[in-house]
């Protein structure tokens, strides 16, 4: 009797959360897949196809090659790519620094990291355009590189510094009793046990520079540098909307974020294991 | 104690300093207008153009017209800029403070009173005096843009045009039986007498959501066929025939209306007709392609708007989009040659037929498309019509598109669900344009 009990109640607070959770996630995204298979007419088609009756990938062609989704994801690409670069090497550093060294004003430093967060992005735009413009960037990949990495670093440089309390100070003084100097101690002891951190903080930045759309959208002047978002939304126009391509454009830009997160959960879980051991 | 003190003065000033550096924008202003070199007619030019309507509709459409004009001045080379539509003002905005702006334009009549104000735009007279098109565009929609300014200039050449209508599907009427509705009283019998609650068929589809102040606005001048003021320069918004009009408008929601009607923006409420489930929805000819590409051909058409009680037809005057030079640019006189081309005989040809708008270039209407076509037909036939009334809402008033987005959109979807009445909803919506003419008044001397 006890048993049933149990599993009724594994039922009830376990599995049926969990399964009307997931199906309040995955609904949009099977709906954008399937709006995506299916050809122009049959998408407003009544009655509604549950599933693509004439299945074409005639939208992401489309998608791809004539509204220009190869450029918008190179350039998505290099963005993020670079951004995740930039912020994982100035935060870990910073990170390290404010979770291992005692130094005045150390609380209003990270005070001051957290008040940067409270500064709505929609204002910084007009002065961010003059200064992009003085410096010749704007159009420039590299003006959303800097932008995306100032926005991400004090947030990341906190994250990271969390990360890093974590890893015992007691690992770092046994290597150094090893003989190993500050340096490779970070190497050989920190990096290798801060991985899960350093994944997180880098799949944490990489999607706010994929999903990001405003400022992308006002540093850019020019159709051949404008980002996946910016891409996406010009296919909402005024009086046409082509939800096929919108739709076939979205499961693209999917794609690398769900990869990503595929890879990184992997290793968030085996990381923790391996800190906690040690 | 202390250290807490030293934290807050520290966190307020970066608060502080992020936020000057946030009001530090504009001192770097009138530079850039200086550098206006002629340059000779033969040199190779470049010149930006910004599309405020981007799209997979509109963006080859543009590209094809940018080709043909290439292949007639050989030395002028256009950059196209497609802007998604939803953020277009705010990217104009952002350059035109930043004084980055783009040669050439495609903006809203309603935007010009403000970028003119703020001095980003060229005035346009001298050029439109000396040029052909002159003769032949609409003279009512440059009459309104030049009366919309401060300075009475032209700062845009309108090269299409739009009209409210509404769509309708014949094939259900003719089932049942149902005559296309010519009056505001036979509209509202329209709606009873298409309901069908078997097939799930509603008769009218209401705007609740983003857009609705454009819909409600449009629809009730076009009920009672007054001016947007009086003549003391009291508005009419809260006139007791528009306040009879929305009663009975909205009094329709959610009983012979579908229910999510008060969220419907135009994805919603399009959807709603080119999907079987509403017969008649208020939009205007530029959603043809929508319906083209649900419906059967033969199954739907454009109607005008219900005439006044006079019999009158009343169409809101500004309802266009135009070819604007910017004022930073070094190349006025090649700019000219674009906007000149983009609203020749061809040009607009082309690009109205493409798009589903009405030329403002009265050669197109004789073209044999315009006559194929019976939604560009019949918003024509109404532009024409010697009758037809237009009312020029004050769109120089820089509140006037906010008091569009935050008082009556808003106020629009209280009545729906019944937390105001008619009645205050349109004297506050009255309220708020009063004030703000009052306030703008007040700056320009009048």
């Amino acid at each position: 009797m006890f048993t049933v009990n149990k599993k009724v109640d594994k039922i009830l607070t376990l599995y049926l959360p969990l399964t009307m959770l997931l199906s309040f996630t995955i609904f949009p995204i099977y709906w954008t897949l399937n709006t995506a298979f299916k050809p122009e007419g049959d998408i407003v088609k009544r009655p509604l196809q549950y599933m693509p009756v004439n299945p074409t990938t005639e939208n992401f062609v489309a998608a791809w090659t004539n509204v220009g989704f190869a450029t918008f994801f190179k350039n998505s690409l290099i963005v993020g790519v670079f951004t995740v670069i930039a912020v994982l090497i100035c935060s870990t550093l910073s990170g390290y620094a404010l979770s291992r060294y005692q130094f005045k004003g150390k609380r209003s430093f990270m005070l001051m990291l957290l008040c940067t967060q409270f500064i709505p992005r929609a204002m910084m735009i007009i002065p961010l355009f003059v200064i992009f413009k003085n410096l010749g960037l704007i159009s420039n990949p590299l003006s959303l590189i800097i932008t995306y990495t100032a926005i991400e670093i004090p947030f990341t440089t906190i994250l990271m510094s969390g990360f890093i309390s974590n890893v015992p100070k007691e690992l770092e003084e046994a290597a150094m009793i090893d003989g190993c100097t500050k340096l490779q101690s970070l190497r050989h002891v920190v990096f290798p046990l801060l991985l899960p951190g350093i994944v997180a903080t880098g799949v944490f930045t990489f999607i706010y520079t994929w999903n990001e759309f405003l400022i992308a959208l006002m540093l850019t002047n020019q159709q051949s540098k404008f980002t996946l978002p910016v891409g996406l939304s010009t296919m909402m126009g005024e009086f046409s909307i082509n939800y096929g391509a919108l739709a076939a454009g979205s499961v693209i830009a999917l794609i690398p974020a769900v990869i990503l997160f595929a890879y990184a959960q992997k290793h968030l879980v085996n990381g923790m294991g391996g800190a906690v051991k040690g | 104690m202390k250290k807490k003190m030293t934290t807050s003065v520290l966190a307020l000033t970066m608060a502080t300093g992020m936020l000057l550096a946030g009001c530090g924008g504009e001192e770097k202003a009138a530079t850039k207008d200086t550098k206006k070199a002629a340059t000779k007619s033969d040199e190779p030019v470049t010149l930006q153009f910004w599309d405020e309507n981007a799209g997979p509709a509109r963006t080859p459409v543009w590209e094809e017209v940018i080709k043909r004009f290439e292949e007639k001045n050989p030395n002028i080379d256009v950059e196209y800029v497609g802007i998604p539509n939803a953020s277009a003002k705010s990217k104009y905005d952002a350059a035109i403070a930043a004084e980055d702006t783009p040669d050439i334009g495609s903006v809203q009549t309603t935007w010009l009173p403000e970028f003119s104000i703020r001095e980003a735009l060229l005035p346009l007279d001298s050029y439109f005096k000396k040029s052909d098109i002159s003769k032949k565009i609409n003279p009512s929609a440059t009459g309104v843009n030049k009366k919309i300014t401060q300075d009475g200039k032209l700062y845009g050449i309108p090269y299409a045009q739009n009209l409210d209508a509404l769509w309708i599907r014949t094939d259900w009427f003719e089932q049942a039986g149902v005559k296309e509705p010519k009056t505001w009283d036979e509209f509202f019998t329209v709606i009873e007498k298409m309901r069908d609650e078997a097939n799930n068929r509603y008769g009218f589809t209401i705007r609740g959501g983003a857009g609705a102040s454009f819909t409600i606005q449009r629809a009730m001048f076009a009920y009672s066929g007054l001016d947007f003021f009086d003549k003391n320069g009291k508005t009419n918004i809260n006139d007791p025939k528009h306040v009879e009009f929305v009663e009975k408008y909205f009094s329709y929601n959610d009983k012979l209306t579908p229910k999510s009607d008060i969220t419907n923006g135009y994805k919603e409420m399009i959807a709603g007709f080119d999907t079987g489930v509403v017969a008649m929805v208020h939009h205007n000819p530029g959603s043809y392609g929508e319906h083209n590409k649900a419906l059967p051909a033969g199954s739907y058409k454009l109607i005008p708007l219900p005439t006044t009680e006079k019999g009158q037809y009343v169409a809101e005057g500004g309802n266009a989009v135009n070819l604007a030079i910017f004022k930073s640019t070094e190349h006025a006189d090649e700019a000219w040659k674009f906007v000149e081309f983009v609203n020749s005989e061809e040009a607009q040809s082309y690009w109205n037929q493409q798009t589903g708008q009405i030329p403002t270039n009265s050669d197109v209407l004789d073209d044999e498309w315009v006559q194929d076509a019976q939604h560009i037909k019949t918003a024509f036939e109404v532009y024409n019509n010697p009758d037809t009334k237009l009312y020029e809402p004050p769109f120089y008033l820089p509140d006037y598109r906010a008091i569009l987005d935050d008082v009556v959109d808003p106020g629009v979807q209280a009545v729906m669900s019944g937390k105001m009445s008619a009645k205050d909803f349109l004297d506050e919506w009255a309220k708020a344009i009063e004030d703000s003419k009052a306030k703008y008044d007040q700056t320009f001397k009048k």
